[in-house]
């Protein structure tokens, strides 16, 4: 019973990361109204920023959230500005290859400056861990966990109680009639992608904090995180974190109970988003 | 006018019949430590094979191709080096799956491989009918001999019993797992735990659990350097009791030596820049004069010798006849920082350097890597986490 819940908890430990990562994108889906494929590459860009400042300047991760989480904005911002915004009207197919486009630049030029090697960062708390009886709760994912409740918090909060809120919602409902209404859509749009990307670099720093910063590490986060947008529902900010409970548990328990569920693990979230689609399209149908 | 005309028609004579040869490793991806070791060992060889007066009265050529430790990479980067830059003679691959992956080209085109790396059964019997096929790096039999020597050792000395495994599932870790279970079986520890994980994902939340339920003595993981801190970390989070942690990654990650969490997490290497063998020292002069730093990758030595004892085979067959050169290089007898290097049949291959005798089970103690067994070659006794 005690393996029971020592998954059960590891499930949801690991969901606070992926609600964090699927959070960023879900914004850029649901207010952008596109696909972005390069989410994990930004996420890839918070990570060694994490590393970078912790490596070269001694500043721990946690302090160094809140500068990586204002650059990578700054990048997103950049990027909207130099490239997104001019295929928005586009059909999605061009905007998909394009930010297609963009991931694997991004990865290709932190590649070229920063090489191949895996980075790790070094910090006192890595290790550290709460105990609940025989259970082990561990302190940095418990931290992205909480920290993923109230950036989901905080950002329903400014999505439904703050005027830029109204405005991001009214845009991702009818891009024009925002416009007729005076709204600038374009600085909407450009506010929303660059939290977005921020939301990923803030994932980034605690990747490197639990894991490691590499140029290839946003991949498999980004693929997660498109599995539970998927099953909130395409820009369904309120589903994401319970999307990604279900994601995390299952993993673990295919993990813990299923025999050799270690290679199994990754197959979960094509199997939730193949379940996801069918049940959706089969409720359409009647 | 005419002296530059001059001297770029002197510099293309000399480039003209200059023997050249392809490297093929993961300067990118997951083994990427790996294979840019092995990039500085071909570097530091090169300049010395070319200040001695190049191979065959010319200077070396090395084109370097990254495979981006990926099959579907690896094969296209193989065919251009043979085919388009028409290297002569192949060396590097470090990851298993790779080397299957190009087994098929290197056939096709009777590559002459000088392989360093892949240590896995099934790159033994995809080149087991490859007549120029020499490997280099012991087959992971020989690493498990190895291994399995230091866990009698540690039965003996500290009561160890019960193993539990973590693989990764590719071919590094998954080749011959259930040879390795019943090794370890009849060698009468018992296997408590065999779980198979996703190298990279970083999720091994469940497998600790997993092992903590099944107490073993030694946990022992098959993956790479991606995996190694966030395997350690959920150890330590969810306090794993457990004698001793060993891993065998082709490589370890950049700095991981300094972070606490590593104190005493154990591996295997076929060498450490501290060993007392003359050659060993010279390497490490010759590599810190070229690179200011002292490398703890064994896979940087083992290019050096590979190029050098692939440029001096060429030598001696004075020419690039790969019959002649295969004859030569299987010949090869020389001291190299890993012990002597001669050519034997293993399995089914016919031309085997390293074995089982070349490796060392190290801890990391402090901030470096300290040898502890085989006991004539131990700093220090292993330090027992139970």
């Amino acid at each position: 019973m005690e393996l029971f819940f020592q998954t059960l908890l590891n499930g949801l430990l690991q969901s606070g990361l992926y609600a964090l990562v699927a959070s960023g994108l879900a914004l850029a889906v649901g207010v952008v109204g596109i696909v972005n494929f390069a989410h994990g590459e930004f996420l890839m860009i918070g990570a060694f920023l994490a590393w970078a400042l912790s490596t070269f300047l001694g500043v721990d991760p946690l302090v160094s959230l809140p500068f990586a989480a204002l650059a990578v904005f700054g990048v997103g911002a950049l990027t909207y500005r130099v490239s997104i915004r001019h295929v928005l009207l586009a059909p999605e197919l061009n905007q998909m290859l394009l930010t297609f486009g963009l991931g694997i630049l991004l990865q290709n030029l932190a590649l070229i400056w920063l090489g191949g090697n895996t980075r790790t960062v070094t910090t006192p708390y890595q290790g550290s861990s709460l105990s609940l009886g025989e259970l082990s709760v561990g302190g940095p994912k418990a931290v992205a966990f909480g920290l993923a409740v109230l950036i989901l918090v905080a950002l329903y909060g400014v999505l439904y109680r703050t005027t830029l809120g109204r405005q991001m919602r009214a845009v991702a409902q009818n891009r024009r009639g925002s416009q007729l209404i005076g709204i600038d859509v374009d600085r909407v749009y450009l506010l929303a992608f660059g939290l977005s990307c921020a939301l990923a670099a803030v994932a980034g720093v605690l990747v490197a904090t639990l894991l490691f910063a590499s140029p290839t590490v946003g991949l498999v986060f980004a693929l997660k995180a498109f599995a539970i947008i998927v099953m909130a529902g395409l820009g369904n900010l309120t589903g994401v974190l319970w999307a990604s409970v279900v994601l995390g548990v299952s993993e673990a328990l295919v993990q813990t109970y299923v025999p050799g569920g270690g290679g199994w693990s990754d197959a979960v979230f094509f199997l939730l988003i193949f379940v996801t689609l069918v049940y959706r399209s089969y409720r359409g149908a009647r | 006018m005419n002296k530059m005309l001059l001297t770029g028609v002197l510099l293309a004579l000399s480039g003209a019949g200059a023997v050249k040869v392809g490297a093929l490793l993961p300067l990118s991806g997951a083994g990427s430590v790996t294979g840019q070791a092995a990039r500085n060992g071909y570097l530091l060889a090169l300049e010395e094979i070319n200040k001695a007066g190049g191979v065959l009265g010319k200077p070396l050529e090395i084109e370097f191709a990254d495979d981006g430790s990926s099959p579907a990479k690896a094969v296209p980067e193989f065919v251009k080096l043979v085919t388009v830059d028409k290297v002569e003679f192949m060396v590097g691959g470090v990851s298993s799956a790779t080397s299957i992956a190009v087994s098929g080209p290197a056939k096709q085109y009777g590559t002459f491989m000088a392989w360093i790396g892949a240590a896995a059964v099934p790159v033994e019997d995809a080149f087991a009918d490859h007549k120029y096929f020499f490997h280099y790096h012991p087959w992971s039999y020989y690493n498990f001999e190895a291994i399995l020597d230091y866990f009698k050792h540690l039965r003996v000395t500290k009561k160890a019993r019960n193993i539990a495994i973590a693989y990764e599932d590719g071919p590094f870790g998954s080749a011959g797992i259930n040879d390795t279970v019943a090794a370890f079986k009849k060698a009468g520890f018992n296997v408590v735990m065999t779980e198979k994980f996703k190298t990279g994902s970083g999720n091994f939340g469940p497998i600790v659990s997993k092992a903590k339920a099944a107490r073993p003595d030694i946990f022992y993981w098959v993956g790479y350097d991606t995996d190694a801190l966030p395997l350690v970390t959920e150890i330590k989070q969810q306090n794993l009791q457990v004698g001793l942690i060993y891993g065998t990654p082709p490589s370890w990650p950049v700095g991981f030596e300094k972070n606490r969490l590593a104190e005493n997490v154990a591996g295997l290497s076929l060498w450490l820049p501290s060993s007392p063998n003359a050659q060993s020292r010279a390497f490490v002069n010759a590599y810190r004069k070229k690179f200011g730093t002292v490398t703890e990758e064994y896979f940087a030595p083992l290019a050096y010798v590979n190029l050098k004892t692939l440029a001096a085979a060429i030598n001696r067959a004075g020419s690039t006849d790969k019959d002649k050169v295969a004859a030569e290089l299987a010949k090869t007898n020389t001291p190299t920082p890993f012990g002597t290097l001669t050519f034997t049949p293993s399995n089914k291959t016919r031309y085997q350097g390293f074995k089982a005798g070349n490796w060392l089970s190290f801890q990391y103690l402090g901030d470096d890597r300290v040898p502890v067994f085989p006991l004539k070659s131990a700093k220090k006794t292993t330090v027992w986490g139970k």
